[in-house]
């Protein structure tokens, strides 16, 4: 009997062997956000699954830039075959690394506003930041970045800090490729009307929805999700004359991976309409290769946010520091 | 021991500059001005918030004290735990809900800045005072408060002779837990202080290790820290007394008879309201979501079975570890070695203060070559969580077992009790209650830790902090204050179950 019980485990456990064995994983590290289960991640996994005969993994980290921090702790080592999920501020850090492998896929069904070069990311998504306001508590949001910072009676905003977050860079970022060299003295005049500078987005975004300032910095997609997701119109982002600041996230093949073919046929799903249909309403951004006509109707109350502002990631790699220091310096007086 | 664990991850971290990506040899002080303006501004804040937290708690917990049958005591004391497992951002949403500008009580545009992020940290640390000095009360022998009526004391009289002697082994350490907790506080900092003007160490140190993946200056940056709050422990274990132990039969006072005092009531009633509004406020928001929808959810059970096996097994760990570490200290304290004895309760009650992200980096630098850190992810954070976790076991355990120890050792000696027995017949009964609290304390921490479990990542799900920190991160707003709600729902049932289950029933 006991012999019996005994044999019947070694089978089972030879067979869970063999079954891994069959079922190749690929490992992506992303953002938590992603995988978590209202993300895209479930709804991609299940469908990649369906096609690949593999088994996928996400990993949630973070944010981009632990991600990237992991990959350069791990090295070599590293379980992760793609890391998704950073985003232009980081590339050339990402790419200085010397971690990746060009993904050699001709990305031709791109949707993005200006054309993609490089030749070790793959966007997947992007979206534009921009400052968000109740349309029953502001009647007459500003028009342009200038307005927003020149005017003293302005509207009172909360922002996040570029030490910490995303979007806090982004501003940082924006406001420098509006004002150049002066971007300091806009700070100056800005930081009379910051309620508070938070350590995320959420924080940030969560006392708006509480009503401790007129608007706060998002994405101009953000009213997407109120409109979609709780049928609710009040909330609108402000459309600035200058353009506004892009980000786009992207994918990269890592280069220590061991199933480069498996991870390409990653990110060429990862263009594909299926995965790209599933990008909108779980994380709220634009799609990076999928035509307007086949997003959610909603998306087309959305602002015009163009021109596309963005700065080279070779100059935000080595400024930002610097760029960081000069903005603490202001703010701190 | 303590140290090796502490050392070595500080030490890989240091070793790291062979990198790809890493610039070596950045160790000089960026911009010192800066760094001198961070510091000083944390200790301004920290100092603050200590005095603003313990003093008051001193008072509070005097009242509770003296006022053994105030309805809803009980229940009073277990919601004075909940500050602190919920999480920086809701906890910083609840305090805007009371005093932001469409507040209940508003103070407009002046919540941003110290006086924020004073009301968030009291919030927070006065009920952990609370909480950590009422026992105290309980130390003090009936008979002494016999005599003290037989003598006719006074109110001032009593505590003069009775009270503060009692509290003055316990306060040195339990302001030193606080201003740690407010010396290392992030979040809140960040978010209500209004602006970088109201940076802190630990963001300098965040800074450095991630957006700037400079382990060497984040390991210098900590190791600063560690210097301060040493200092800061060395000058408050200075006014440490630790009072004569007599042998009594009869310790833990019932104060019955203790008069109504009218102030006091009023005492409680302030405190209470004060830890209460932001946690009503969360009630409220709460039960305007869509409580059955995320109740609902799968991935919420998953969470909550997550952070229950996070939480107890801390818990374990945690006190075990603590409570051999106090019968070293008492051993020591009770062979008049103080000098000792006073070190070793430093480095317990430090480790708070080296950040996790810290640790955790240079332990994950560590194993990562060796062992494959995803199937370790619970082992090490319950590990880094329950190092966390020491200094409450030290404060709520360390009076109780060095006062046994000094009681009864002879008396165990000549009667041959030791091991087990000994636990069995004498440590078990006498400090349960201690124990039951640290165990609860440690376990609601944990339950509540989002800064270790975050920095190692998640392969399949999540626990709640970190299930709340994503829905805040994708809009889900009413759906996080649902999933506070049940995480603090989960922490009163935790807290109720290893106080009652180890403690016993109260005044049992």
């Amino acid at each position: 009997m006991c012999s019996i019980t005994r044999c019947l485990g070694s089978i089972l456990l030879l067979s869970s062997f063999a079954l891994q064995a069959a079922t190749p994983k690929l490992v992506v590290y992303t953002y938590d956000s992603f995988t978590s289960d209202w993300g895209p991640g479930p709804q991609i996994k299940t469908a990649f699954e369906a096609q690949c005969d593999c088994s996928l993994e996400l990993v949630g980290l973070e944010d981009g830039v632990s991600m990237l921090n992991r990959l350069k702790l791990e090295g070599k080592n590293t379980r992760a075959d793609i890391l998704l999920g950073i985003d232009t501020s980081l590339t050339a850090d990402a790419r200085a690394s010397g971690l990746f492998e060009a993904h050699g896929i001709a990305f031709e069904n791109s949707t993005l506003p200006e054309p993609w070069l490089s030749d070790l990311f793959l966007p997947y998504d992007y979206g534009y930041f921009a400052f968000i306001y109740n349309r029953e508590k502001l009647a007459n949001p500003p028009s342009s970045l200038r307005q927003l910072i020149e005017a003293e009676q302005g509207p009172s905003i909360l922002v996040q800090d570029p030490r910490t977050s995303t979007p806090g860079l982004g501003l940082l970022l924006w406001i420098k490729k509006v004002y150049g060299d002066e971007a300091d003295e806009a700070w100056a005049r800005l930081s009379r009307r910051i309620v508070t500078v938070s350590k995320g987005w959420s924080e940030a975004y969560g006392l708006f929805l509480k009503g401790e300032a007129d608007m706060v910095l998002s994405y101009t997609t953000s009213p997407a999700y109120h409109i979609i997701a709780e049928n609710d119109t009040r909330y609108a982002a402000a459309q600035f004359s200058e353009g506004h600041y892009q980000q786009i996230e992207v994918a990269g093949l890592v280069q220590s991976s061991q199933q480069k073919k498996l991870a390409r046929d990653f990110l060429e799903f990862m263009l594909s309409e299926k995965f790209q249909a599933i990008i909108p309403t779980t994380n709220w951004m634009y799609p990076a290769a999928l035509s307007s006509d086949r997003l959610p109707p909603d998306f087309g109350q959305l602002i015009d946010p163009s021109p596309a502002l963005l700065l080279d990631d070779q100059l935000v790699a080595s400024e930002r520091k610097r760029w960081v220091d000069e903005w603490l310096e202001v703010m701190s007086r | 021991m303590l140290g090796l664990i502490i050392l070595a991850p500080l030490i890989s971290l240091v070793n790291l500059s062979g990198l790809p990506g890493y610039e070596s040899g950045d160790l000089q002080f960026w911009h010192s001005r800066y760094i001198r303006r961070v510091l000083w501004f944390s200790l301004w804040q920290a100092s603050l918030s200590t005095l603003l937290s313990v003093l008051p708690a001193i008072l509070v917990a005097r009242a509770f004290a003296l006022q053994p049958s105030f309805p809803m005591r009980a229940l009073l004391l277990r919601l004075f735990a909940l500050p602190l497992v919920v999480p920086a951002v809701v906890a910083v949403m609840g305090v805007v809900s009371v005093y932001g500008s469409d507040g209940w009580v508003s103070l407009g545009g002046s919540l941003y800045g110290l006086n924020g992020i004073l009301l968030a940290h009291v919030f927070f640390n006065l009920p952990l005072a609370v909480r950590l000095l009422l026992p105290q009360w309980q130390t003090i022998p009936e008979h002494h408060w016999q005599l003290g009526e037989q003598l006719g004391m006074s109110a001032w009289q009593r505590w003069r002779l009775l009270e503060w002697p009692a509290l003055r082994e316990a306060l040195p350490g339990i302001m030193l837990l606080v201003f740690m907790l407010c010396l290392t506080s992030f979040a809140v900092v960040l978010t209500l202080g209004g602006g970088p003007k109201s940076t802190t160490l630990e963001v300098a140190i965040y800074q450095s290790l991630r957006f700037d993946f400079n382990p060497a200056r984040a390991v210098v940056l900590a190791l600063l820290q560690l210097l301060v709050c040493m200092l800061v422990a060395i000058a408050t274990l200075k006014l440490q007394r630790l009072p004569e132990v007599e042998i009594a039969l009869n310790s833990g006072a019932r104060m019955n008879r203790i008069m109504h005092n009218p102030l006091n009531v009023a005492l409680i009633l302030v405190a209470a309201v004060y830890v209460g509004l932001p946690l009503l406020s969360m009630l409220v928001d709460a039960f305007t979501g869509p409580v059955v929808q995320v109740i609902a959810s799968h991935y919420l059970w998953l969470a909550i079975g997550k952070t229950l096996l996070i939480g107890l097994s801390t818990a374990l760990l945690s006190v075990c570890a603590g409570w051999f570490l106090l019968q070293y200290n008492a051993s020591l304290a009770h062979a008049g070695q103080t000098g000792r004895a006073k070190l070793v309760d430093l480095a317990g009650s430090i480790v708070y203060v080296v950040p996790p992200l810290v640790i955790g980096t240079g332990i994950f630098v560590l194993l990562s070559s060796r062992v494959d850190v995803f199937k370790w992810v619970y082992p090490i954070v319950i590990i880094i969580n329950a190092l966390m976790g020491l200094p409450f076991v030290i404060r709520s355990l360390g009076a109780t077992l060095r006062q046994n120890y000094a009681r009864y050792d002879y008396l165990c000696q000549s009667l041959g009790l030791q091991g087990w027995n000994r636990f069995r017949y004498l440590e078990w009964p006498l400090s349960r209650r201690s124990l039951g609290l640290a165990a609860a304390l440690v376990a609601a921490l944990a339950m509540g830790d989002l800064g270790v479990i975050a920095l190692f990542g998640t392969p399949e799900t999540a626990t709640l902090p970190l299930v709340i920190y994503q829905q805040l991160g994708a809009y889900r707003i009413p759906d996080a204050t649902v999933t506070a709600l049940v995480l603090l729902c989960l922490c009163l049932g935790v807290f109720w179950l290893l106080e009652r289950g180890i403690g016993g029933k109260p005044d049992a």
